[in-house]
């Protein structure tokens, strides 16, 4: 009856609500992006005295740096699509300009010191060239070129951090363990490995029984080798046989596999030369070893790919065009600015004086807190979620003090950073005298801070793991720690990984905690011990914005900002980095 | 190829000469695994009632029966892995060559190192094809006494995968494709060289090519060990079995028998009605 009287209707069904909800949801996003934008954009300026530099000298880095950059994006982005692409920039940048225009007027005009070309670059080039570069990376070439360029930086950051650990770490103590312990340890396993002679089974005792000589011997040795020696045969050696290695087993040429193995040991050397001769550290033969390793090692298998080698370009148009750009200002005489963030600010102690102040002091507690915290939470981590997840049942008695854990962790992570650094004070600084503001009282401190973000993070990659594998393992007679040992823990390790990282960023910028266990906000010399007085970034950072002089308030500490947003970025994008290939592997 | 028919046009020939054979060698051969009053719970729910039953030494038993009736629940009760559901509860008895598997002296980890499983959906580790084959030997500690490299091949001949992963057994197990992954974890369970291989629908997850492969892989290996499968397909277990189970809704036993006897001449109507499809 209904069908009859009533005639069928198909006319649009309301969504205002939905549009609107979109709207407003996008609207606040772009909202809290671009403030937080136009706060980084200051903090930028103030860095690198952008504000001072001139047009010429703006120009120069232009022609000789972002347009090659960019055009070198474009080949590497590939012709099939490429008017596509022109066409599709063109548009985005037309738009970027007429945001950025609105956006500029509203939000940026009102920060000083900022100049229109200046604007330009932040809204209209970077987006563009992010952009592009984005696109460039999933190309073969560009893929290549992102990759070495990635792993020269990883290798810089990871030679840096070495050697300040061996500021702190006693690197005699590890001359004599890697000499007694370590090196005839791993030749026995090798040699028990390749010659299938049992020679093999006394690596371990023998490595366990060299590292306890080494630690009864340090204080008996009277000489040592130099320090450059200690570097080359303690580092360089062992980097270089690693990097020869895993070349050889890929690809099972011995010349190449020599080669890359060859090649860290001569940049090491040549840099112990360097070393000796003008250069100051000899931190710098460490970081030659952990930048030429990977790099030989990742150019010898793009090389055997033989697949989108034009993407060496990159690494050599972005030094080249820097020297380039450098030399051409200096010829000419355009007038520079005069960067806060430089790499006297990166060596320097802190200073009275603005334009000697550095952070160096404070980056190498930094480097020392997060490397003891990476290690405690990790394992204590680990260790927890591993028990959580594996070791416990639902029901029983078991299972409530289980679910209590669970929720008590869960509302741990929320416990505001102060409270923490409340218990470090009681707890490792008076009760158990680690000391007021040393590095093991910080370490532990805000190793307790994180703890909960770990373990829920890695209860989450281990229940990730398929119930499937535990079965087939189970039911082929292996024990539960078998089990965890050798399937779950090594199928959930990226994701542990991730978390840890993402977890140690935040360790890192933490400053309340530092500030209740009394770390220092100045200190003067690196600390020379996990027992001494430090300070970390944040503190310094902290400690700047409240002197009187506006140099320090604006420039230093913009510069300080920067270099920790630097570290902060970069880790992340290692955690990043990690979960995609740990997707990719699945 | 040609021997699958030739085995095919064989049993359709002889059935009356294989039907005597085998029977004279159930009388004659060994039980391996018995059940004795097997009564399964989990929680309140019965998924096992009163089972009695026993499977022969090398020969291949099917457990056949709609779903929910018990037939996963019987199996996964014989290696003990029922002991990972915390409201499971099992009553009666499962003999392994006369020993009571539920005994308080049984450490379940060392009765599933004589009874390998393969499961449902193929299951390999994430680690290369070598590994997953070695996996058995390592975890058992059989490592250091055999020939490992010399192991893996005679398992992976044994699941009939050799010939296509000899020239890669370091690359990873997971870029097979799931019939080879299921002969894979065939080869698995059979490399720690296991007594009872138990297997929980092996083929359902796969196509009907790389299903028949398995079928006739089954074959071979019951000269060396004694199988028992759980399946859906009545034409397989009709194609594979020696003996045949059928368990009804409830977990009830309700016809054990020859396979021959239960697919011409079951002695219960509800057998009958099912395998002819008209219930279940």
């Amino acid at each position: 009856m209904a069908v009859e009287t009533e005639q069928m209707d198909f006319s649009q069904v309301s969504r205002t609500k939905g549009i609107i909800f979109r709207y407003l949801s996008l609207g606040a996003s772009v909202f809290g992006i671009l403030t937080l934008g136009a706060l980084l954009v200051y903090v930028f300026l103030d860095a690198f005295d952008l504000s001072s530099a001139s047009p010429e000298w703006l120009l120069t880095y232009f022609v000789t740096l972002v347009l090659p950059l960019t055009g070198f994006c474009l080949y590497s982005v590939g012709d099939r699509e490429f008017a596509q692409r022109i066409v599709g920039t063109l548009a985005v940048g037309l738009v970027a300009v007429a945001v950025g225009f609105t956006a500029f007027e509203t939000l940026i005009r009102p920060i000083p010191r900022l100049t229109w070309p200046l604007a330009y670059m932040f809204l209209v080039a970077t987006p563009v060239i992010g952009y592009t570069l984005f696109r460039a990376i999933h190309e073969p070439a560009g893929n290549v070129g992102f990759g070495l360029l990635g792993r020269l930086l990883a290798g810089l950051g990871v030679g840096i951090a070495i050697g300040m650990l061996f500021h702190v770490f006693d690197h005699r103590l590890w001359f004599l363990v890697y000499t007694l312990g370590i090196f005839p340890s791993a030749v026995l396993y090798v040699v028990g490995a390749t010659r299938e002679s049992s020679v093999g089974r006394f690596a371990l005792p023998v490595g366990i029984v060299g590292t306890l000589a080494a630690v009864f011997l340090r204080d008996v040795i009277r000489t040592y080798p130099t320090d450059q020696l200690v570097y080359l045969w303690g580092i360089v050696l062992p980097v270089a046989a690693v990097a020869g290695a895993i070349v050889y087993t890929r690809s099972e040429d011995k010349r190449t596999a020599g080669v890359v193995g060859i090649v860290p040991l001569v940049a090491g050397g040549a840099g112990m030369a360097l070393g000796s001769a003008s250069l100051p550290e000899a931190a710098v033969v460490i970081v030659l070893a952990m930048t030429t390793a990977p790099i030989a090692v990742f150019l010898q298998k793009k090389v055997a790919a033989g697949d989108g080698l034009e993407g060496l370009i990159l690494p050599v148009i972005l030094v080249g065009g820097s020297l380039a750009g450098a030399a051409i200002v200096s010829t000419v005489g355009f007038p520079a600015p005069d960067p806060w963030l430089d790499f006297s600010y990166l060596t320097n102690a802190p200073s009275r004086n603005a334009v000697e102040a550095g952070l160096y002091p404070a980056i190498v507690g930094s480097v020392i807190i997060i490397a003891l915290v990476a290690i405690i939470s990790f394992v204590l981590g680990v260790a927890t979620a591993v028990f959580l997840e594996e070791y416990t049942s639902s029901t029983g008695i078991v299972g409530a003090i289980t679910r209590i854990i669970q929720v008590n962790i869960a509302n741990l992570a929320a416990v505001p950073s102060v409270v923490y650094g409340l218990l470090g004070l009681g707890l490792f600084a008076n009760l158990l005298g680690f000391g007021l503001g040393t590095a093991v009282t910080a370490g532990l401190t805000l190793s307790f801070l994180i703890l909960p973000i770990t373990i829920v993070s890695a209860q989450e990659a281990i229940r990730g793991v398929p119930d499937s594998m535990r079965r087939g393992s189970e039911a082929m007679g292996a024990t539960r720690w078998q089990t965890t040992k050798n399937v779950v823990l090594p199928q959930a390790f990226s994701g542990i990984l991730t978390g840890v990282i993402l977890a140690l960023g935040r360790a890192i910028g933490e400053t309340a905690p530092l500030l209740m266990i009394g770390a220092a906000t100045t200190v003067f010399n690196p600390p020379s011990s996990l027992w001494s007085k430090f300070s970390a970034m944040p503190m310094q950072v902290f400690a700047w914005s409240g002197f009187p002089q506006e140099e320090f308030r604006y420039g230093v500490v913009a510069a300080g900002v920067v270099t920790l947003l630097i570290v902060l970025l970069g880790m992340n994008a290692t955690a990043i980095v990690l979960r995609n290939r740990s997707e990719s592997d699945a | 190829m040609s021997q699958n028919e030739l085995t095919e046009t064989d049993s359709l020939i002889t059935t009356e000469v294989q039907t005597e054979t085998r029977e004279e060698t159930t009388t004659t051969t060994d039980t391996v695994i018995e059940t004795d009053g097997l009564s399964v719970y989990y929680g309140d729910e019965q998924a096992l009632s009163d089972v009695t039953m026993e499977m022969p030494e090398n020969q291949v038993t099917a457990l056949i029966g709609p779903s929910g009736c018990g037939k996963s629940t019987l199996l996964r009760s014989i290696n003990r892995m029922n002991d990972q559901i915390d409201s499971c509860r099992v009553e009666g008895e499962i003999g392994f060559w006369g020993k009571n598997v539920y005994d308080s002296d049984v450490d379940p980890v060392a009765l599933r190192r004589k009874i390998g499983m393969v499961f449902q959906e193929p299951n390999p580790f994430p680690k290369s094809i070598y590994d997953n084959v070695a996996y058995g030997l390592r975890v058992q500690g059989l490592d250091s006494e055999v020939d490992v490299d010399e192991e893996v091949e005679r398992a992976l001949k044994g699941a009939a995968l050799w010939d296509e992963v000899k020239d890669q057994l370091h690359s990873s197990g997971l870029d097979l494709s799931g019939g080879q992954q299921q002969r894979l974890c065939i080869a698995r369970a059979i490399a720690p060289d296991p007594e009872v291989i138990l297997m929980d629908e092996p083929t359902s997850a796969l196509d009907p090519v790389a299903a028949s492969k398995i079928e006739d892989l089954i074959d071979e290996l019951v000269e060396e060990y004694t199988v028992i499968i759980v399946t859906h397909n009545m034409q397989q277990a009709a194609r594979i079995s020696d003996r045949t189970a059928v368990f009804l809704t409830g977990g009830e036993l309700v016809e054990f028998d020859d396979t021959q006897k239960i697919f011409e001449n079951p002695e219960d109507q509800r057998v009958e009605d099912y395998i002819t499809g008209k219930f279940g």
